[in-house]
């Protein structure tokens, strides 16, 4: 069974600027991605980026990510449950 | 042999040093339908580009004949599109003073795994003609790139092999060679997806470590140097040791050995690893 992550977008605004979680996780799970669809190397306004967990397979569920979240954005299930 | 140098050497040494695998055409059509990039989908970032939800959710089924079939399929496209080969550092160096232009830009992977800003993320170089576009539509190229000597390129790459990093060459459309890469796990997609999903967007390159027992004084400074899990240290014999069925033939640990115990010897020249790749 792998770990899902969610990230509630409404309260993760800027993490280009933040990237706590990107740099806390330990097995480097999550990436950047946007909203806005394929853009090459174009610009992108800043609220347009979201964080995703991206290697799954790797997510110990430490809830490093989710203790580090200035927003509380973050929730990491595992085996059907939010893990606490 | 390697595949790359079989089909596109056209005689010389090696498959990237042959100058026409430089010489992509600049212009083309402009494709209507939407293109995909690493910065396209969020499920794409950090390196996932080749791999999408579906991968996943055959791991969480333990489907496997359908992850081998995924797996081999990402793996076709991208020898097929964009693919790297370890290089030397040698190597690199003459490549750069084969092709011009030369410009260094932002590396989109460590851009999408750990949001790095661009002044400490200009580590991708490109190379050939189709750096004019950077320069002529800025609007399109986030970032920009900035034009390089060869002597600053060669200063720059030295300088990132110092600090670590592995050199690659990337195609742009294979047997186009458009990009010298400075790459390090985890945070390199190529090297990720070859090292953990076993799909080679990374080949390995043209050498293989091997170490000098007598020599290695087991100082270990080489070990963490190694980016793709084939250098170890033997607790029992206190000295570094190589899987050379693992190695990709970079030579990082070799430029740091005090003892100058580790040398890079031709994988032709080993019958059972020189179709290892």
């Amino acid at each position: 069974m792998l770990p899902k992550i969610t990230v509630d977008e409404g309260k993760c605004t800027d993490p280009l600027s933040c990237r706590k979680c990107l740099l806390i996780c330990p097995t480097h799970v999550l990436g950047l991605g946007t909203k806005v669809g394929p853009k090459k190397f174009q610009e992108i306004p800043r609220d347009k980026f979201r964080v995703a967990g991206v290697r799954l397979e790797k997510c110990t569920v430490c809830l490093d990510c989710v203790k580090v979240c200035p927003n509380g954005a973050i929730q990491v299930s595992f085996n059907g449950g939010v893990a606490k | 042999m390697c595949i790359w140098c079989e089909k596109y050497a056209q005689g010389y040494e090696r498959w990237y040093f042959n100058p026409a695998n430089y010489a992509r055409k600049l212009y083309k059509i402009r494709k209507e339908e939407a293109e995909t990039s690493l910065e396209a989908v969020p499920q794409a970032a950090g390196g996932m580009s080749l791999l999408r939800q579906e991968f996943l959710e055959a791991w969480e089924k333990k489907d496997y004949a359908a992850m081998e079939k995924m797996k081999q399929e990402a793996e076709q496209l991208s020898w097929a599109t964009h693919f790297g080969q370890v290089v030397t550092l040698e190597d690199t160096l003459k490549v750069i003073d084969m092709i011009y232009p030369i410009a260094i830009m932002t590396c989109l992977c460590r851009r999408s795994m750990l949001g790095l800003p661009d002044e400490e993320n200009f580590t991708c170089i490109g190379m050939g003609a189709g750096m004019y576009k950077w320069e002529r539509w800025p609007n399109n190229y986030r970032g920009g790139v900035q034009f390089l000597t060869p002597e600053e390129a060669k200063d720059i790459v030295t300088r990132l092999n110092k600090r670590g990093l592995v050199q690659t060459l990337f195609t742009f459309g294979t047997p186009y060679i458009g990009g010298i890469c400075n790459c390090d796990y985890p945070d390199c997609s190529a090297i990720r997806s070859t090292l953990d999903y076993g799909i080679r967007t990374l080949v390995k390159g043209h050498h293989v470590a091997r170490i000098d027992r007598e020599l290695c004084n087991g100082c270990a400074s080489c070990i963490h140097r190694c980016q793709f899990k084939a250098l170890s240290f033997s607790a029992s014999q206190q000295k570094a040791y190589v899987d050379q069925f693992q190695c990709f033939g970079c030579g990082l640990c070799v430029t740091e050995c005090p003892q100058d115990a580790i040398t890079l010897v031709e994988r032709a020249s080993l019958p059972a690893l020189a179709n290892v790749w």
